[in-house]
């Protein structure tokens, strides 16, 4: 393949965010009418080099037209977007009623999601499935700090064993979906950072869990379910918007909301171990941002 | 703004559909049909073709598969789905009326 038309693909290929079968169809309809300009200039005299340079003048800005087929693939049906957002309005249930302390419907809906984030895989991962796969991580999490308390140092040997594992996993399925965008990547994070950043807000001097935390858990319910139903409206924005810029501006809604209600719930009155909780966990939202922005120079 | 351009932007939909719906056919052989066709008139970034393309395909009115051509190369044919055969009468009916009544006011009167 002739440079100017390989470094012009590997451009529009680099400027591209989306599924790669899509991404390498549109670069093989490109390259085939680069072949095919090429080949006609060639036919008219112009050395191959020239030809080449012509005809991929004549494509234009390989970034214009990634950017354009992006708004043409990026953009999920309303049923891709109520679907995606309901993972979210299913927690923002739990919490607007006691239905979180009810072991029956919290492992009714933590069934859901492992299904539903298992059938997302095996259907390829579409655009729904980040936001459950998100919640699939979240008893993974909670089996780790909860293996913590196994009685007379089993906890750590178990921990030293499982925390790595589910490291080795997380960060293997962090890589698999950033490589195909890294906007995919917030989607997914968003539910687990919300939920440490009310997990910061349980603590009280010292301690990062207070011993009334199911308490103020259940005061807070208002806020967690206010917190929760922005992240549903962020995911619907993402999936129905259109250019990429306004995608980026949907997903840093969420941490300005969660931030306002975790404040105003604690009125401010939590340890400092939690307020390092609460600064990562919504910081956190725009490390795939910043890899994107990065991704862009 | 360039009133040709918009103009262009405006009906390049309706001009894919019209060409694919005579003959399944593929980027390029688009590009030159339409430069044929319109005897040069019809200049344009080739590369937004593309992005037209797949729109079309997205709203199912058009469907692509990859052919083998008699020398070897693949290229990908566009072909018009039915719902696409509908749209299109729709946009050449309305588009006649339009040019009809554009012409009936822009001519001078004869008296």
């Amino acid at each position: 393949m002739v440079s100017s038309i390989s470094h012009y693909l590997h451009r529009f290929k680099a400027s591209l965010k989306i599924d790669h079968t899509i991404r390498d169809g549109v670069a093989a309809e490109l390259y085939a009418h680069l072949e095919d300009k090429s080949r006609e200039l060639e036919e008219n005299g112009l050395s191959k080099e020239e030809a080449s340079k012509i005809a991929v003048q004549s494509l234009g800005s390989p970034e214009l037209i990634a950017e354009q087929i992006y708004e043409t693939h990026a953009q999920g049906s309303w049923k891709e977007a109520i679907f995606s957002a309901l993972p979210h309005l299913l927690v923002a249930l739990l919490f607007t009623s006691y239905y979180w302390q009810n072991i029956v419907y919290a492992s009714i809906i933590l069934a859901l999601t492992v299904g539903i984030a298992i059938y997302g895989w095996h259907q390829g991962k579409p655009i729904w499935f980040f936001p459950w796969l998100g919640y699939y991580f979240m008893p993974v999490v909670v089996s780790g700090i909860l293996l913590l308390s196994l009685p007379q140092g089993w906890g750590w040997i178990a921990a030293l064993i499982y925390i790595p594992l589910v490291l080795f996993v997380f960060i293997y399925i962090m890589r698999q979906t950033a490589r195909r965008d890294w906007l995919y990547a917030s989607l997914m994070l968003a539910p687990m950072l919300v939920t440490f950043a009310w997990f910061s807000s349980l603590g009280r001097g010292n301690e990062l869990l207070a011993s009334d935390w199911a308490a103020r858990l259940q005061t807070n319910a208002l806020w967690i379910v206010i917190s929760f139903i922005a992240l549903a409206a962020a995911t619907i924005a993402f999936i129905r918007l259109k250019p990429r810029r306004y995608k980026i501006i949907s997903l840093l809604i969420p941490p300005l909301v969660v931030l306002f209600a975790v404040i105003t719930a604690s009125g401010g009155n939590i340890c400092s171990w939690s307020w390092l909780l609460l600064l990562f966990s919504l910081s956190a939202f725009a490390i795939p941002l910043w890899m994107q922005a990065r991704a862009y120079e | 703004m360039n009133y040709g351009r918009e103009l262009l932007k405006g009906n390049t939909d309706s001009l894919l559909l019209c060409l694919i719906s005579r003959e399944p056919t593929y980027g390029y052989q688009i590009v030159k049909e339409l430069q044929k066709r319109s005897n040069g008139y019809f200049q344009f970034k080739e590369g937004t073709l593309y992005p037209a393309l797949h729109r079309l395909e997205r709203d199912n009115l058009i469907t692509g598969k990859w052919q083998i051509l008699p020398n070897g190369l693949q290229r990908r044919y566009y072909y018009i789905t039915e719902r696409g055969q509908q749209v299109l009468a729709k946009r050449l009916a309305t588009w006649q009326d339009f040019s009809t009544a554009v012409k009936a006011v822009i001519q001078p009167e004869t008296t």
